[in-house]
């Protein structure tokens, strides 16, 4: 590649970046500005003093380490848990053969054309009379089993209807019955797919804000999103600096680790994911 | 989990079974009875001081049990206490902000209180009209908040103008004379004038304003659309040319908070003032200016109910009784201006309202409760607002026809208001 | 060892002295039908049924605070049919989620195209290019709702490159531009990297090929990697559709649905409806439209997969 291509490259990549990172570094600087310098214009790049004392208030408000762990632990279960269901729905939807196969298939994927806003009454009254309102468990079951989770499902059945047939046939060969050859042989393979729907997930349940809204009612029991819509005065109005730096200590950790597991995740799913 | 997704299960038959609308009767109450208010502020002094009160109650009714208190976010406030009613978790007792009130009053889902709370007759009656119903009182005004003006005077007086407080003396307190200051402190890089919660969308706080002009949204029975009314049309002509002429306002999607220091002036209701105490600026509140009609008032309510739908109504109405007795009101007055007549004096409130001087009490607060009308409701409030919003977005571009937008206003909404 | 293999064993010696009723297609049938089994029951139970109620809601009149609940039949259908906001609504929705899929798609796979050069720095920018999908949404929306004032930082920075930004929450095109980058930005990145594993599955042999046949850059393009990663653009399409006509919180915070019905799309109206203005029987009706949207819009796509999906044909 010559000098010239690759410097228009270079700044092709810089020029784009610039909205994909300016809200964040807003994000975070502003909230370690006073709240007069948030709306100066034009807007400054560092803050001029800085100032950690909302980050301090941001504990004394809400619970929020308590809400922190709410959202994490909710995430992680919902991970794992669709992980689980997607898997083996996905694996006997592409490679066994039943009766009311596709019927069923077609059933499932009912749930990805329903967005949460429909059904969200309905399963508001039904979490209600179990007794689950303002408990967790709606956060987690509807993800896992409901609507969320059939995209988790059609991306593990692309990937299974993708995988070659000779290794399980192989395994069938040496007495593997199917679920053995599901459990032992297919699903190490699945590796990378599962690491797409992890992420998929993770994040789904991480972003969860009607829901959680409308489930939940004691601040301890919040999730992270509707922490973030707390931070106001007494009478409504938004307290800026605090809302923000709510909002960084939301962001920075998930984009740590992200860098951190990045190579493992999209270099995973270069190999043998969801490629051509 | 096995239970769970059982009990889940049969749940969901249930509420098939029970066609998820009416929901049935609540089981018979035994043993204490837990209660559950749905609120809007999340502040720590608040909430202390409800849970004081709620203390003191149970010391004395050890059949209640305990008394919670459940801040659902201002913005979506009345959505979340529907959802929760429609999906059978009604609270047993909710605030209610005043544009939502003629719905809740009308539709019957409230308990009626007049028996119930203490000395009802003393409350102020341009307070408790919101909430009245064939003679029956529906909720209990607990927070009544006249809008007043506050002023940074430091910004006025840097921009060489008289302070409010010198143009009350001369008897010159009005909206063209405001705007003088204001488009005055906007020309020397601040801005002038902002009012509290509007941002180009709430539009029922621009009542702080056309009621000087004596405009109103909706005819008295409410049946007939007042946006293209002549009052109307003069005073959004006049607010018109201050945003957009004279730039005495900032102009839609520009953030100005008066409280950082920001802006001249802001309309807000009194309970604003906490938001001052450690101000870095000079600051004074006083009354709406008077408009071409001449001087007037208007308040913002907020109102506390028990749901008909609450298996504890009985002793929900009951502990709402003890929460807004004399005593009580008067606490809660620190934060809430009460209703009552008796509490009504410049003298009790200044113990708990420390940051006004005695003449404003009596003037912004006292004197605005008995005379304010009240922000504009009506039935079906959430979607006129949202329909008078959006035909409302035409006005606000410099070179605006206002009658014109006006009357798409009226007939966009007249049909809505016919019923 | 699992039960299956037991099974498996103990089914083969009974093979062997009479006709089995366990058949090895009866028992995969049965792990077929084990395996999809929960995903099945959470269907019905979190799915099937609450959408059933939903549409068993359109066919009433509820109001929530009255409590009553009331049999119409198909009159919230006829309100559907003559709703006056009907046609503003539909616009928004059009508009917007064509916008969106579009520049969603295309900003993806040219970021990928992009990143998939060999270029020392890629792993880097490829993190920034995905961040804001780690980016809690209630946070990234209200960060963009300063910086879009009129005075904020988008502005901020045009100021900067000697251009004077418009007002871009409270125009009517801008408005709804505003909504569809903030998501575009917000979400590209995920379809960024199923992409750029796409992109990374192409044999490098294949381009080579091409190129000894003399094919140009865009070619190449057209005939080698379009085709080659066809599924991916399957899933992504039909994710990015879905998900376009499901955006609620970012107009929640960003423009409520104005200026005037500019940016007020399906999904925004039917909470309206339903929460705001407490119809929730009219909401219901709209639930079960845009349902019907959502899914012939599907089903196209996946119809057409055989013309042009390359591993499907």
């Amino acid at each position: 590649m010559s000098r010239r291509v690759k410097l228009a490259l270079y700044g092709a990549l810089c020029a784009l970046c610039v909205p994909f990172v300016f809200p964040t570094w807003w994000m975070v600087t502003s909230s370690v500005k006073p709240i007069s310098d948030i709306f100066s214009f034009p807007p400054s790049l560092l803050p001029g003093r800085w100032d950690f004392a909302s980050y301090g208030r941001v504990f004394e408000l809400q619970p929020f380490a308590q809400q922190y762990w709410n959202s994490l632990y909710i995430a992680a279960v919902v991970t794992v848990g669709t992980m689980a269901v997607a898997a083996m729905a996905g694996y006997a939807f592409a490679r066994i053969r039943f009766p009311g196969q596709n019927a069923l298939f077609v059933v499932v994927l009912v749930g990805l054309l329903i967005p949460s806003e429909v059904t969200i009454v309905p399963l508001f009254q039904m979490f209600h009379t179990a007794g689950l309102t303002d408990t967790h468990w709606p956060l987690i079951l509807v993800p896992i089993l409901g609507a969320p989770s059939v995209l988790a499902t059609f991306i593990m059945r692309q990937f299974f209807i993708a995988l070659p047939g000779e290794l399980e046939e192989a395994a069938r060969v040496d007495g593997l019955g199917r679920f053995g050859t599901f459990a032992r042989v297919a699903l190490p393979l699945s590796r990378p797919a599962l690491g797409a729907v992890a992420i998929f997930t993770f994040l789904h349940s991480w972003n969860l804000y009607l829901e959680p809204i409308v489930y939940l009612s004691t601040p301890a029991n919040f999730t992270l999103p509707q922490a973030l819509t707390q931070f106001v005065d007494a009478y409504g109005g938004p307290m800026w600096n605090v809302q923000l730096a709510a909002a960084s200590m939301t962001a920075l950790p998930v984009l740590v680790v992200f860098v951190l597991a990045q190579r493992q995740f999209i270099e995973g799913l270069a190999h043998t994911g969801l490629k051509g | 989990m096995k239970t769970k997704l059982a009990a889940l299960t049969l749940s969901a038959l249930l509420t098939v079974t029970a066609c998820g609308g009416g929901g049935g009767d609540a089981p018979a109450a035994q043993g204490p009875q837990p209660l559950r208010m749905t609120i809007w502020t999340s502040n720590e002094a608040h909430l202390k001081l409800f849970k004081e009160i709620a203390d003191d109650y149970r010391k004395t009714r050890p059949e209640t049990g305990e008394i919670t208190f459940d801040p659902l976010p201002f913005e979506n406030y009345t959505t979340t206490l529907t959802t929760q009613i429609a999906g059978g978790n009604p609270p047993d007792l909710a605030w209610i902000l005043e544009n939502s009130a003629p719905d809740f009053v009308g539709s019957g889902a409230l308990v009626p209180l007049k028996s119930k709370i203490q000395n009802p007759g003393e409350l102020v009656p341009a307070a408790t009209k919101l909430w009245e119903k064939d003679g029956e009182l529906f909720a209990y005004p607990f927070s009544t908040s006249p809008f007043g003006v506050f002023v940074n005077t430091d910004l006025v007086k840097a921009a060489g103008q008289k302070t409010p407080q010198e143009l009350i003396k001369a008897g010159q307190w009005d909206w063209e004379h405001a705007n003088e200051i204001n488009k005055a402190v906007a020309a020397k890089g601040k801005h002038g004038l902002t009012i509290w919660d509007f941002d180009y969308k709430g539009w029922d706080n621009l009542a702080t304003i056309w009621r000087g002009w004596g405009a109103t949204a909706y005819s008295e029975d409410g049946t007939t659309c007042r946006f293209n009314s002549p009052e109307m049309v003069e005073a959004m002509t006049f607010l018109h040319t201050m945003i957009f002429k004279d730039k005495a306002m900032p102009a839609p999607g520009t953030v100005a908070d008066f409280f950082a220091g920001d802006a001249a002036m802001v309309v807000a209701q009194i309970s604003r003032a906490a938001m001052l105490e450690d101000g870095e600026f000079g600051w004074d509140l006083v009354p709406l200016p008077a408009g071409p009609k001449g001087e007037y008032a208007v308040i913002g309510q907020a109102g506390i109910g028990v749901l008909k739908k609450s298996p504890n109504a009985e002793a929900a109405a009951d502990f709402l009784a003890f929460f807004t007795d004399e005593a009580n009101s008067a606490k809660l007055a620190a934060y809430f201006p009460p209703a009552r007549d008796s509490l009504l004096t410049a003298e009790t409130m200044a113990k708990t309202s420390p940051l006004l001087k005695p003449e404003q009490l009596q003037e912004v607060v006292i004197d605005g409760i008995e005379t304010g009308v009240v922000k504009p409701s009506h039935t079906g409030q959430a979607e006129l607002a949202q329909t008078v919003r959006a035909s409302l977005d035409a006005l606000w571009v410099a070179d605006a026809d206002v009658k014109t937008v006006l009357d798409g206003v009226c007939a966009k909404i007249q049909p809505m208001l016919g019923a | 060892m699992t039960a299956t293999d037991i099974g498996d064993r103990v089914a083969g010696r009974a093979a062997a002295r009479r006709r089995p009723f366990w058949t090895i297609p009866r028992r995969d049938a049965l792990v077929g039908y084990l395996l999809v089994s929960p995903q099945l029951a959470g269907s019905v139970l979190f799915v099937l049924l609450p959408f059933g109620l939903v549409v068993w809601y359109s066919l009433q009149e509820w109001n929530v605070l009255a409590g009553t609940f009331e049999f119409v039949g198909g009159r919230n259908y006829e309100k559907l049919l003559a709703d006056p906001n009907m046609g503003a609504v539909l616009t928004s929705t059009a508009l917007f989620s064509a916008g969106l899929v579009v520049l969603n798609l295309a900003l993806a796979l040219t970021l990928a195209i992009l990143l998939n050069q060999k270029l020392a720095g890629t792993t880097f920018f490829r993190t920034l290019f995905f961040s804001p999908v780690l980016v809690s949404l209630v946070a990234w929306t209200i960060v963009w709702q300063f910086l879009l004032q009129g005075e904020g930082g988008v502005n901020g920075l045009l100021a900067v490159a000697g251009v004077d930004g418009p007002n871009w929450l409270r125009g009517e095109g801008t408005a709804l531009l505003s909504v569809v980058v903030v998501q575009v930005i917000k979400n590209v990145g995920l379809n960024m990297v199923l992409f750029l594993a796409a992109l990374q599955g192409v044999p490098r042999q294949l381009y080579e090929a091409a190129h000894l046949d003399g094919a140009g850059a865009w070619t190449r393009f057209r005939r080698v990697t379009v085709p080659l990663i066809s599924p991916t653009i399957l899933l992504t399409s039909i994710i990015t559709v879905v998900g376009s006509l499901q955006v609620f919180a970012q107009i929640a915070v960003l423009t409520q649905g104005g200026p005037g019905m500019s940016t007020t799309v399906l999904v925004y109206y039917l909470y309206q409806q339903a929460f705001q203005f407490r119809h929730f029987g009219y909401g219901a009706t709209l639930s079960v439209l845009l349902f019907l949207i959502v899914a012939v819009l599907t089903l196209v796509q996946w119809r057409m997969r055989r013309k042009w999906v390359f591993h499907e044909s």
